[in-house]
């Protein structure tokens, strides 16, 4: 048995491994890189006709639209990296040397979340360096926010592995899409459907606070400009849903993947 | 030879995506089995479910019936992992790797020590003859380097039996010379061969045993040898006057020969009767006519047509 997980868990490192140095060459990832230089940049002309804190606009305008960009690149690169292995059989090659499919979509999801986390540090090193130029940085308010951005976009990534392989390229980017915006909103959902006189209405309501998952749970920008930074218990908390979230999906992934026939 | 793969009974269907349809049938009952040490052609049209069998044997898909045992052991999810190569039809790999880096991620997942890989990917890519595209990624790799690049990923760690998914698709002719001889190799050192192929000369050449399959059933299967001499025709080369030998097939070679095609042993003993009593005919040679294993293919699936 603990051969077993062991050699399992080498498997899904190596699956990361590699996963990470073909994520790591997409031209793709460049493209995106170059237009958030230029994004920052065209931000820069928004500073110069504010009036007062400069350096906070900017941080919660590049914060959000980093966000954003992180979200949309884990949806495409993980039902596209998905996809693409199935159709180009690279995925058979490799299922036959695991002890089971599930360490293969936990090496993907680490490998991906790897190659996404650090663009998403690279990405904020970029615009604290661009702040900076406008007044001071609190780094730990900012690595917070960076922390809280970084399990959102990992959540991100793997329920788009889930929809990755459970239907096709363009089904699977729609919604993962819908579910992305979704999770931002399960909270309001939740609070207006409380209101509702319909049983109906008020269970649907539930359902999806509970099922869906939480995105705004995992959102600390807002506090990434203060002085004074969320508390350790704050942090935790946004880690450990973030944490938990993570697993649930990774189980249910792995769970339709046990299932799927890949003919 | 004893049983080293031993299949029984397979049967899968799968979805039509029409709803009146339902499901289609793509392997019936089918069993077979492959002795050890033995290279066997698993051949069969289009659609006949042969990719199907490798994905079972594969554990990629679940078979709706049927039992598969290998070296004696039943096997559940797919063949021990270990103990097997597998190379898929026309695979592509990630495309931003090198093969070196492709292969050194494989070798480790197949259990190979870290120090032992580097010159086994060297070894296997001087004998498939990709080692100038070692380094490069395989975005710009050719299909047929690509192509032995998914050989060399299930020879690496040298399975006792290797899957081959039409292994000589995507290469020229100088490319499948080459790739035959490898295989020719890997057999002579003892692995087991199960390999699917359109190109039947290759499969004729390179196989000791056959497995036809036909819209999901086994039509035939047994050594390639006894297939090839079902046609029971004998081939026979005569010099001299032939207008006293008994009427036949005869075939004009020139220069004074003939070549006449019999059937059956009665048909044979009868011509060398003759030729024994009249002192005008030569008999130059008498061989049993092979037929090659396209013609016993099409044969054999016409016969099923017609049946």
């Amino acid at each position: 048995m603990m051969v077993g997980m062991a050699a399992g868990m080498n498997g899904a490192l190596e699956i990361a491994r590699m996963s990470f140095l073909d994520a790591l060459r997409n031209r793709l990832l460049y493209g995106v890189l170059v237009f958030v230089v230029l994004l920052l940049l065209a931000s820069l002309a928004i500073a110069a006709v504010t009036m007062g804190r400069t350096e906070l606009l900017l941080l919660d305008l590049g914060l959000g639209a980093l966000s954003i960009i992180g979200n949309l690149m884990a949806i495409v690169i993980a039902v596209q990296s998905l996809q693409q292995e199935h159709a180009e059989r690279t995925l058979y090659v490799l299922l036959t040397r695991l002890p089971s499919r599930g360490w293969y979509i936990l090496g993907k999801f680490l490998g991906l979340a790897a190659v996404l986390g650090g663009l998403m540090v690279l990405m904020v090193m970029m615009l604290a360096a661009m702040v900076a130029v406008f007044g001071d940085i609190h780094w730990l308010s900012l690595a917070q926010a960076l922390l809280a951005t970084l399990f959102e976009i990992w959540i991100v990534l793997v329920f788009s592995l889930v929809f990755a392989q459970a239907s096709s390229l363009f089904l699977a980017i729609l919604l993962s899409f819908c579910m992305d915006i979704a999770g931002r909103f399960t909270s309001t959902i939740h609070q207006f459907s409380a209101q509702a006189e319909h049983a109906v209405l008020r269970w649907a309501g539930d359902a999806v606070y509970y099922l869906l998952p939480n995105l705004e749970a995992v959102n600390l920008r807002n506090g990434a400009g203060d002085i004074v930074s969320f508390g350790a218990d704050r942090v935790l908390a946004v880690a450990a849903y973030g944490s938990i979230e993570i697993a649930l999906l990774l189980a249910v992934s792995v769970w339709i993947f046990n299932r799927r026939n890949l003919s | 030879m004893n049983g080293l793969l031993t299949i029984e009974g397979l049967s899968l269907s799968v979805p039509t995506g029409h709803v009146i349809q339902g499901r289609k049938q793509v392997l019936d009952d089918v069993s077979f089995s492959v002795a050890r040490g033995s290279a066997t052609a698993y051949l069969g049209p289009n659609g006949a479910g042969k990719t199907s069998t490798f994905r079972i044997l594969c554990g990629l898909i679940h078979a709706d019936a049927g039992r598969v045992e290998f070296a004696g052991e039943p096997v559940r999810s797919g063949l021990p992992a270990r103990q097997f190569g597998f190379m898929p039809e026309q695979p592509h790999f990630y495309r931003n790797l090198t093969p070196r880096e492709l292969l050194t991620g494989l070798g480790r997942l197949s259990g190979l020590r870290a120090s032992d890989i580097p010159a086994r990917i060297y070894d296997w890519a001087e004998r498939l003859g990709f080692s100038t595209v070692l380094d490069q990624r395989l975005s710009v790799c050719s299909k047929g380097q690509v192509q032995r690049v998914g050989l060399a990923q299930a020879l690496l760690h040298k399975p006792e039996f290797v899957l081959l998914d039409e292994p000589l698709s995507g290469l020229d002719p100088l490319g499948r010379e080459r790739v035959r001889q490898v295989l020719h190799e890997v057999h002579a050192a003892g692995a087991t061969l199960l390999f699917s192929s359109h190109i039947l000369g290759d499969a004729e050449a390179m196989c000791d045993a056959v497995v036809v399959l036909d819209q999901g059933r086994v039509v035939h299967q047994g050594e390639i040898a006894d297939l090839l001499k079902r046609g029971n025709s004998w081939a026979v080369v005569v010099e001299g006057d032939i207008s006293r030998l008994p009427a036949g097939r005869f075939v004009d070679l020139g220069h004074g020969r003939s070549r006449l095609l019999l059937d059956g042993e009665a048909e044979r003993d009868r011509l060398l009767d003759t030729l024994r009593k009249c002192g005008e005919c030569r008999l130059l040679s008498l061989e049993q006519d092979r037929q090659t294993l396209e013609q016993a293919f099409v044969k054999l699936l016409k016969k099923g047509e017609q049946s």
